[in-house]
C-alpha cells in the first residue's frame, strides 16, 4: 500500500515537473510547480518528516509560490516572448545537456538510495527523529528559544527598516 | 504529544535575567504603536526613555544579584554582562537626546528610527550576555540589519547612502564570515555552545580555522585593522546621532562578546592580537592628526581606541595572573569611553544640527568665548579621550595598560603608550582651536538650547569626571 502510494505520489511529481518546462503560459507553468511541490510533501509526509512537509508547504507552496506569482504579473509577461524556446532546433540543441544533467541527477539518487537502504533499521529511526516535529521543537522552543524569539524582532526590523526606507517618497506625495 | 516534550518550562530567574530585554521589546512595540495612533504619538519618546531607563534599571538589580545562565545555557545574566547592557542602553540614551532636533527632512520618519535604535539595543543585549554562537548571531544581525537602514537615514544626502550601502555590504560580508566560521567549529567538535567548545578540543586545523573566521568577523565590528577600513566613511556619511550610538555601543557590545571567545585563539595568538592592538591604534592615531572634518577626526579616534581595548583581549590571551583583570579593565574603559564619545559625538550633532559648517575643525575656532559651557565640555571629552589624568579615560588606559603589563606584553605596552601620547597631538588640537585661536568673520553662530542635549551633556560631564575622580566608588558597586 506505502508503496503504492508513493510511486503514485512520485508519478505525479514528475508529471508536474515536465508540466514546469512544457507549459507555454507562465501561470500554467507555475501552477504545475506548485503541484511538485505539493506531491513532494506528501512524500515527506509519508516516510516520517511532518516538520518538512509542512514546511515545503507554508515556504515552497505558500511565499515563495505567491512570490514568483506576483512577478509574473507585475511584469505582464505574456505568451509572445517565450516563442523562440519553444522551436523544435532550440529544443535539440539542448537535449543533450537535459540529458546529463537529468542522468547524473538520477545516478545520484540511487546512489542515495542504496546508502540508506544499506544501512541498519536503528539507523533509519535515527534520520527518521532528525526531522520530526519534537526535535525541531525542542531545539527551538529550548535550546535557542531566545534566539527563536530574538528573530522574530529582527524580521520585524527589517520590515520596518526597508519600509522606512523604500517607501519614503510615496508617503510624501500623499501628504 | 505535548508530554513528549522535554521542554524546561521559563522560571522566574529566566524571567528575571531576561527582564532588560523584555523592557526593551516592549519600548520597540510601544514606539511602532505610536506610529500608527497618531493621538499616541507624543508618548513616543516616553516610551523610548521609559523603556531604555527601565532596562538600566533592571540591569542595576541584575549586577547586584545575577541571574546566572538561563534559558537553558543560551544566555549568561552574569555581572559583566549586565555591565555590559548597561552601558549599551545609556548610549543609546546619549544618541536619542542629542537627535531630537538633529533631522530635519527627515523628521517625519524620527518614529521608525527609534524603533529601530531601540532594536539595535536589544540585539546589543543579546550580544552582551549569548552564550552560544547561535544566540549571539541572532543578536549580532537584530543590531547590524537596524544600523545598515539608520546608516542611510538621510536619503536625500549620496553620502548617507553611500554609508548605508558599504556598511551593509561589509557587514553581510563579516556575517557570512562568522557563519562559515560558527558551521567549521560546529563540524569539528559538535557543539555551538561556548562551555562545550571550551571542553572541546580545538587543535585540529578546522576548529583553528573555524575560531579565526568568528573572531575575525568580531573584529570587523569593533574595527581592528586591518578590518577598519569602512569605519571613516560610513562614521561621516551616517546621521551623527547613529555614528555616536554605532562607536559606543556597538564597541562594548562586540568587545563584549570578544572576551567571551578569545578562547578560541591559540596558545600563541596572544602577541599576534597585540600586535594586532598597536597596529589598530597607529593606524587610528596617526591618520587622525591629519583631519580637518571633526567626524573623521573622531572616526579614526574611535579605531585608535579599539586598538587599546583590544590589548585587554591581548592581555586575557596571554593570561593576566589576576583573571578577572582584563576584563574588569575593559569594562571601566568602556563605561568611560561611552560617556566620553557619546558626549563628543553627540556636540558636533548638536552644532551640526545648527549650521553643518561646524563640521570642520576651523569652525570651532573662538567658540571658547561664545559659547564657553559647551566649549568646555568639548574639551574634557578631548582630554578624557586623550587619557589626561583625572579623567575617567585616563583610568580607563591606567587599567588595560597594567593588566597587559602584568601578562608580560611589555613592548605592546609601552608602544601603546607611546601612540596614546601622539593621540594627545590631536585632542590638543581641538582644544586649542576652541580656546586660542580668534574666529573668523562670519564664522557660524550657535545658539542652540536643546534641552535634552544639554541634560546628557551635564550627565557626561559629570560621569568622566566622577570616573575619574572617584574610581572607588564605581569599582565598589559594579565590580
Amino acid at each position: 500500500m506505502e508503496q503504492l502510494v508513493f510511486y503514485s505520489l512520485g508519478l505525479g511529481a514528475v508529471i508536474g515537473a515536465l508540466g514546469v518546462v512544457t507549459a507555454k503560459n507562465p501561470i500554467l507553468s507555475v501552477l504545475s510547480l506548485l503541484w511538485t511541490f505539493f506531491c513532494l510533501a506528501c512524500v515527506y509526509l509519508l516516510i516520517g518528516f511532518e516538520f518538512l512537509a509542512v514546511a515545503q508547504i507554508l515556504v515552497y507552496a505558500g511565499a515563495i509560490m505567491v512570490l514568483f506569482l506576483f512577478v509574473i504579473m507585475l511584469l505582464n509577461l505574456g505568451t509572445s516572448e517565450a516563442a523562440d524556446f519553444d522551436t523544435a532546433r532550440a529544443m535539440g540543441r539542448r537535449l543533450p545537456l537535459v540529458l546529463l544533467v537529468g542522468c547524473t541527477l538520477a545516478a545520484l539518487s540511487i546512489l542515495a538510495a542504496q546508502q540508506v537502504g544499506g544501512t541498519s533499521d536503528e539507523a533509519r529511526a535515527d534520520l527518521r527523529s532528525v526531522g520530526s516535529l519534537t526535535d525541531l521543537a525542542q531545539v527551538m522552543f529550548g535550546t535557542y528559544l531566545l534566539a527563536f524569539e530574538a528573530a522574530s524582532i529582527l524580521l520585524l526590523a527589517g520590515t520596518v527598516a526597508v519600509v522606512m526606507l523604500a517607501k519614503r517618497e510615496r508617503r510624501k506625495n500623499a501628504a | 504529544m505535548i508530554a513528549l516534550l522535554d521542554i524546561t518550562a521559563l522560571d522566574a530567574a529566566d524571567l528575571r535575567g531576561a527582564a532588560p530585554m523584555l523592557a526593551v521589546t516592549c519600548g520597540i512595540l510601544l514606539a511602532l504603536a505610536a506610529e500608527i495612533v497618531p493621538a499616541l504619538r507624543p508618548a513616543r519618546g516616553l516610551a523610548f526613555l521609559g523603556s531604555l531607563v527601565a532596562a538600566i534599571f533592571l540591569e542595576v538589580q541584575l549586577i547586584a544579584a545575577p541571574a546566572g545562565e538561563i534559558f537553558s545555557g543560551a544566555f549568561g545574566a552574569t555581572a559583566s554582562a549586565s555591565l555590559f547592557g548597561l552601558l549599551c542602553a545609556t548610549s543609546a540614551i546619549i544618541a536619542w537626546a542629542y537627535s531630537l532636533r538633529y533631522y530635519k527632512l527627515e523628521a517625519p520618519y524620527k518614529g521608525e528610527h527609534d524603533a529601530l535604535i531601540l532594536c539595535a539595543t536589544l540585539g546589543m543585549l543579546i550580544m552582551c550576555g549569548a552564550l552560544d554562537l547561535l544566540t549571539f548571531f541572532v543578536g549580532l544581525e537584530l543590531l547590524s540589519v537596524p544600523l545598515y537602514a539608520l546608516a542611510a537615514f538621510r536619503r536625500a544626502r549620496r553620502d548617507s547612502v553611500e554609508a548605508g550601502l558599504r556598511y551593509f555590504l561589509l557587514g553581510a560580508f563579516a556575517a557570512g564570515l562568522f557563519l562559515f566560521g560558527a558551521a567549521l567549529l560546529y563540524a569539528s567538535s559538535g557543539t555551538l555552545s561556548l562551555a562545550g567548545l571550551r571542553a572541546a578540543s580545538l587543535d585540529a586545523p578546522l576548529a583553528l580555522m573555524g575560531g579565526a573566521l568568528v573572531i575575525s568577523s568580531l573584529f570587523f565590528k569593533v574595527s581592528v585593522f586591518p578590518f577598519h577600513l569602512w569605519v571613516p566613511d560610513v562614521y561621516q556619511g551616517s546621521p551623527t546621532p547613529v555614528t555616536t550610538f554605532m562607536a559606543t555601543g556597538t564597541k562594548a557590545a562586540g568587545f563584549a562578546f570578544l572576551f567571551q571567545v578569545a578562547f578560541l585563539m591559540p596558545a600563541g595568538a596572544a602577541a599576534l592580537t597585540g600586535a594586532l592592538a598597536v597596529a589598530t591604534m597607529a593606524v587610528g592615531n596617526l591618520a587622525a592628526l591629519v583631519q580637518t572634518d571633526l567626524k573623521r577626526l573622531f572616526a579614526f579616534s574611535a579605531v585608535a581606541h579599539a586598538g587599546t581595548l583590544l590589548l585587554g583581549v591581548a592581555a586575557l590571551a596571554a593570561g593576566d595572573p589576576v583573571a578577572s583583570g582584563p576584563l574588569d579593565a575593559a569594562l571601566y574603559y568602556m563605561g568611560a569611553y561611552i560617556f566620553t564619545a557619546g558626549g563628543a559625538f553627540g556636540l558636533v550633532a548638536l552644532m551640526e544640527s545648527e549650521d553643518e559648517r561646524f563640521l570642520k575643525l576651523d569652525a570651532l575656532r573662538g567658540l571658547g568665548r561664545r559659547r564657553p559651557g559647551l566649549a568646555a565640555a568639548l574639551s574634557l571629552f578631548m582630554l578624557s579621550l586623550g587619557g589626561f589624568p583625572l579623567t575617567g579615560g585616563f583610568l580607563g588606559k591606567y587599567f588595560i595598560f597594567a593588566s597587559a603589563l602584568r601578562a608580560d606584553l611589555l613592548l605592546f605596552s609601552v608602544l601603546g603608550i607611546l601612540l596614546s601620547v601622539v593621540a594627545l597631538g590631536y585632542y590638543l588640537r581641538v582644544v586649542m582651536t576652541l580656546w586660542m585661536l580668534p574666529a573668523e568673520e562670519g564664522a557660524p553662530l550657535l545658539e542652540s538650547k536643546l534641552l535634552s542635549g544639554r541634560l546628557v551633556t551635564w550627565l557626561c560631564t559629570v560621569m568622566v569626571l566622577a570616573l575619574g575622580l572617584a574610581p572607588g566608588w564605581f569599582l565598589e558597586r559594579f565590580f
